[in-house]
């Protein structure tokens, strides 16, 4: 006999004596246990999804169910827009510290730094935001107004 | 009706447990036997085939018939985690196996069976994968190829020197007919 034939008998051999050979009874009942406990959990969480799918169409099917005009709109902040700064004196003064005021100044202020005013429009108020220095000049000024 | 693997999976998978029970008791034999021969210890084999069935509870989905069958699916998921226990494992003990080139007088003896299973743990697991599962699991070479993830070529080349190298653990096994 070829010495790989005598290896292929000796493997046939131990193939058969292994052949009976099964993974313990009671390791059955443990891998079962945890098959139902993972088939336990996968039916809460379909249960859980059919819920929140149910509970989505509900909510749905009410807002559908609403005319618009019940529909009470959101209130959101407008987005707040402003102009360059524009210096309110002459000479420029060493800058080190101050303060941004918020006011309402007449929209004919806009007029004084070089911006366009409908006239009939100029008593209007217009927010502003006033950059005074620490000795308390006024130094500059931009305008505030809001995104509709 | 003897239900396919695939499908009982399926089923398995949809929470049927009758399906997962048949398809365990129709696959845990070969799981263990392979754990066993891989690595020579019962408790081993008896912890990677719990793990195996754990881990085709909780990513059974990951089967891909196209890749192989279930049976090699299963093997696949073995393999890690004997390989894993592998990992640094009976070096010591298998080097001094290694020493013993001519195992003619233990083979006639009553325990051949067992020589013959310490020169299969005394192969490197790479060649030893190879040879429990072609020659002692039966596994074609595509089936172990798709288990070792390697081509089919790489599977008959290793079986080829593994078995060599059997061969020459065993020495001149002209006994080898007792063992039979």
């Amino acid at each position: 006999m070829k010495p790989e034939d005598q290896v292929l008998a000796a493997l046939k051999a131990l193939a058969a004596h292994d052949r009976e050979r099964e993974a313990p009874e009671q390791l059955e009942g443990r891998i079962l246990e945890a098959f139902r406990r993972k088939s336990a959990r996968r039916s809460w969480r379909q249960s859980a999804m059919w819920s929140l799918a149910a509970a989505a169409g509900i909510a749905v099917a009410i807002f559908l169910a609403f005319p618009r005009e019940h529909v009470v709109p959101v209130a959101t902040t407008p987005r707040e827009i402003t102009t360059e700064f524009f210096p309110l004196m002459d000479v420029q003064l060493p800058f080190e510290r101050g303060q941004l005021l918020r006011v309402m100044v007449p929209a004919g202020t806009l007029r004084t730094v070089g911006l366009p005013v409908n006239e009939d429009r100029l008593t209007e108020r217009v927010q502003a935001d006033v950059l005074v220095g620490e000795e308390g000049l006024a130094r500059a000024i931009r305008f505030v107004s809001y995104e509709q | 009706m003897n239900t396919d693997d695939p499908e009982l999976l399926g089923r398995a998978l949809e929470g049927e447990e009758d399906a997962f029970t048949a398809l365990y008791r129709r696959r845990q034999g070969g799981v263990y036997r392979f754990a066993l021969q891989m690595t020579g210890s019962v408790e081993v084999a008896e912890d990677v085939t719990q793990e195996t069935f754990l881990a085709l509870i909780l990513h059974g989905s990951r089967y891909d018939a196209a890749r192989g069958t279930v049976s090699s699916f299963l093997y696949g998921i073995a393999r890690n985690f004997v390989l894993r226990r592998l990992d640094g494992w009976r070096e010591a003990e298998l080097e001094e196996f290694a020493g013993h080139d001519d195992l003619l007088e233990d083979l006639t003896r009553r325990e051949s069976i067992e020589q013959v299973r310490s020169a299969v743990l005394s192969l490197p697991p790479a060649y030893r994968e190879v040879v429990v599962l072609c020659d002692l699991q039966d596994a074609s070479y595509e089936e172990a190829a798709a288990v070792m993830a390697c081509p089919v070529g790489t599977v008959r080349s290793r079986l080829s020197r593994g078995r060599s190298m059997l061969a020459r653990k065993l020495g001149r096994i002209a006994v080898c007919g007792s063992v039979e």
